[in-house]
């Protein structure tokens, strides 16, 4: 009946197993809104955590130089931490240029 | 002699590397190659005059088309723009690239048909950097004139990078567009159509992706499956860097074989014949090649395709080597100037480093006598690598100055993740494209599969001794 050469037994049961995962997930997620943070990759994944970010970590992002960088530190020292992204601009040397930069580089927990 | 393309490749190498070390005239080097032809053609009959003869004739056409890439001609636009010029200029082109939105700015590459400065037009040839600091609707082929200055590309610090890289392909002049009112849009197309319909498509499935995943999964997806890597935040990009796994995010000989292996099977299923399947794959493969915007792994890896392809077509077994030689030198020819991007050493020496060290590792533990597939499984991804890693520990380490020792245990790791990632990946684009409600369900699989990934990566650099910067 199922005439299926090897390779399309391997397609079918990749396409099956995929629809069941999907399946599984997708009522885990309706059931439990913790299996979504657990499916979706977390934003501290792909961006620093400006109030806890160190000199090294800033001066890496190449965005900044030393000096900026000891700015945007004193800065947050000062008033304890940042409550938005843009406080940023209110760091000498950063203009809206730069903020745009940064603000892809960073997000505030 | 084995492999004969591999031993002129091997010189033709060699002479694009003299070329950028000595400075020996272009003219001296042609008369010295003519009197070699001529020498191969009245005594090429002896065998060892032949031979002598054609390596140093491959040699020298490496050396001498070396020089003639960085010769410009005299109508390129490099010629008409002084050093630290403040001039005006009014350019008159087409797009040569599909226009890019990277880090605020639009950037695209313009052919430049027409240069005109103080009411004086040229004619001109050449390409330019476009940089435009807002967004606006446009796409390859789109003639336009555009007004502002021109200027060098920006180095950083000493670093001549990237200027070098951009020599590389051919540009040596920048223009910042900052307001509207500079860009004149012109009704004409210029542009090949194929190649159009190629970037529609590019842009089409990268929407297909983000429909169906949040943005950090759709730029790690648009990558790993259409080659686009700009929206990859630089946080993940440094963690692959870190643990040796940033190969994961472009297109390599993998997805073309995806690809190629897809297309042939739905082909079989519609009872093709053998031939017009393989030729049906080899226009897929060119079309997906201009999909992911023909960088160098992608051009390597479908000339290496198509030449696997051709020897079952004429039922002759293919040969590794050969089609990695044919590969490189197909780009080489093109653009000899490729040989010193990194890229292109990486792409090329990553593959030769697995298709020479992994047998030999293989018969040095006895893998053979593995008797359990699970352990042999782990054994040969274990080896496969250790022999990439090994290959291009050197590069990595002079042009990154970084030596990540994760990198092993990262790539047997993350590797068959990516794999199935990338499997995913295309079941979603597809099923996307015909049948919408089931990309849903093939979606959330694929997202956990990547946080998976982007987890295991983010732990695995955390390790101590992960790597090291030199």
């Amino acid at each position: 009946m199922l005439n299926f050469t090897p390779e399309e037994r391997k397609i079918t049961l990749f396409l099956l197993g995929l629809a069941l995962c999907g399946l599984v997930l997708n009522n885990l997620v309706k059931v439990n809104c913790r299996i979504e943070r657990m499916v979706y990759p977390p934003v501290q994944l792909a961006k620093l955590n400006l109030n806890k970010v160190n000199l090294a970590e800033l001066v890496a992002t190449k965005c900044v130089s030393v000096k900026l960088a000891q700015r945007i530190l004193e800065y947050r020292d000062l008033r304890k931490e940042f409550s938005s992204l843009e406080e940023l601009k209110e760091v000498k040397g950063i203009g809206e240029q730069r903020y745009g930069k940064l603000k892809e580089l960073f997000f505030i927990e | 002699m084995k492999r004969p393309l591999v031993i002129l490749a091997v010189f033709y190498c060699l002479g694009l590397i003299l070329a950028n070390l000595m400075r020996i005239k272009f003219w001296l080097i042609t008369v010295i190659a003519t009197a070699i032809f001529a020498v191969v053609i009245l005594w090429g009959r002896k065998n060892w005059i032949f031979l002598t003869g054609v390596l140093s004739l491959a040699l020298l056409i490496g050396y001498l088309s070396m020089k003639n890439a960085w010769v410009l001609s005299n109508c390129h636009i490099r010629k008409f723009v002084t050093y630290k010029d403040s001039s005006l200029y009014w350019l008159n082109g087409r797009i040569a690239s599909q226009p890019e939105f990277k880090n605020n700015h639009l950037w695209f590459i313009l052919r430049v048909q027409q240069i005109q400065s103080d009411k004086v037009r040229y004619k001109c040839c050449g390409e330019v950097l476009i940089k435009m600091n807002f967004e606006q609707e446009l796409n390859y082929g789109d003639n336009l004139t555009l007004m502002g200055n021109l200027g060098r590309p920006p180095s950083f610090g000493r670093s001549q990078g990237y200027r070098d890289f951009l020599a590389r392909q051919g540009i040596y002049l920048i223009m910042p567009i900052k307001d509207h009112r500079q860009i004149i849009r012109q009704d004409k197309f210029h542009g090949v159509g194929l190649i159009r319909g190629c970037f529609w498509l590019r842009v089409y499935l990268e929407q297909v992706i983000s429909r169906y995943l949040p943005p950090l999964p759709a730029s790690i997806l648009a990558a790993m499956v259409l080659g686009q890597k700009r929206n990859i935040p630089w946080l993940v990009n440094n963690s692959m860097v870190k643990s040796g796994t940033v190969h994961i995010l472009v297109v390599s000989g993998f997805n073309v074989g995806i690809v190629a292996f897809v297309i042939n099977l739905l082909l079989k299923i519609l009872r093709l014949g053998r031939k017009a399947r393989i030729i049906l794959t080899a226009i897929c493969l060119l079309i997906y090649c201009l999909i992911t915007g023909a960088s160098n792994p992608v051009i390597r890896a479908t000339v290496m395709g198509l030449v696997f392809l051709a020897a079952y077509l004429f039922k002759r077994e293919p040969d590794i080597y050969n089609s990695l030689t044919s590969a490189a030198l197909f780009i080489l020819v093109i653009n000899p100037r490729q040989l010193f991007d990194i890229g292109f050493q990486l792409s090329f020496i990553s593959v030769l480093a697995i298709v020479y060290f992994y047998p030999k590792l293989k018969a040095l533990v006895h893998l053979e006598d593995c008797r359990s597939k699970i352990l042999k499984f782990f054994a040969e991804s274990c080896l496969v690598s250790f022999s990439a890693w090994l290959g291009t520990l050197v590069i990595i380490a002079l042009n990154f100055r970084i030596i990540a020792l994760v990198t092993v245990l990262a790539n047997i790791l993350i590797v068959p993740l990516a794999t199935l990632i990338t499997l995913c990946g295309f079941t979603l684009v597809l099923s996307g494209l015909i049948y919408p409600n089931l990309a849903h369900l093939f979606s959330l699989p694929t997202a956990a599969l990547i946080t998976l990934l982007l987890n295991l990566n983010a732990a695995l650099i955390k390790l101590p001794v992960a790597f090291f910067y030199l």
